[in-house]
């Protein structure tokens, strides 16, 4: 017992605060962050006394970690971010675009428009799609349609 | 002979693009005037010409290149003095 108030004394001291009654609740608060981890309380203690366990349960931290993953792509969000890029795409107008429209028969653009779609969807998407396959795509769907077998994503049946 | 060609102006197209987002006046305006200038020679269909122009055009590519790391250069001289 005389030993555990002269611990508990020493590491008030730390703190500037002299206490000489085991019972100064203000000095044992201001020094129970040290208690923890600290096999020199560990032994004096002996056993768990209420007020470690309080200290502990006081400072416990709930860890909830969101890991930076997005949503899973599905058809429908595929399309729908097709077409955002698209509207906001200066050339097209919104109130012509359908899934189907062709880019150069039905919407007037021409070769260099098509390349630049074709980065827009790189930098919305975060692949790379070779010239070769960038030539054929020609309508939103096939935009669409080749996006979903990049990226594995199938219809649920 | 001729998609290969085109193969190599869609890919000067799209590194001039690519570097045309940093240009100092603004990415629409470099656009602008990249598009006009593939606009312009859109009906050349003589090989040797096309090659000509392509080389121009990463003569450009080149010139943006050493336009953006003196910028660089000169905005890290400009922190120390």
């Amino acid at each position: 017992m005389a030993a555990r108030v002269i611990a508990r004394c020493v590491r008030s001291l730390n703190h500037r605060t002299v206490c000489f009654n085991r019972v100064n609740t203000v000095a044992t608060l201001t020094a129970a962050p040290l208690i923890r981890g600290r096999a020199f309380s560990q032994l004096t203690h002996g056993h768990k006394s209420p007020l470690e366990q309080f200290s502990i349960s006081s400072f416990q931290v709930f860890q909830w970690r969101q890991y930076g993953d997005l949503p899973p792509l599905t058809l429908d969000s595929i399309h729908e971010r097709v077409l955002y890029v698209l509207k906001l795409y200066d050339k097209i107008s919104p109130e012509k675009l359908q899934a189907t429209s062709h880019f150069m028969k039905d919407l007037g653009l021409d070769s260099l428009d098509q390349v630049e779609i074709i980065m827009a969807m790189e930098d919305e998407f975060g692949f790379e799609i070779p010239d070769a396959d960038a030539e054929k795509l020609m309508t939103p769907q096939e935009i669409v349609q080749y996006i979903a077998d990049k990226k594995d994503v199938y219809e649920l049946a | 002979m001729a998609n290969s060609l085109r193969a190599e102006v869609v890919q000067l197209y799209k590194t001039l693009l690519f570097l045309g987002r940093e240009y100092p006046k603004g990415a629409d305006y470099f656009r602008d005037r990249l598009r006009a200038a593939f606009a312009k020679n859109k009906d050349v269909s003589d090989p040797e010409k096309i090659k000509e122009l392509i080389s121009r055009g990463e003569f450009v590519v080149k010139e943006l290149e050493a336009l953006y790391y003196l910028r660089k250069y000169r905005a890290l001289k400009k922190r120390y003095y």
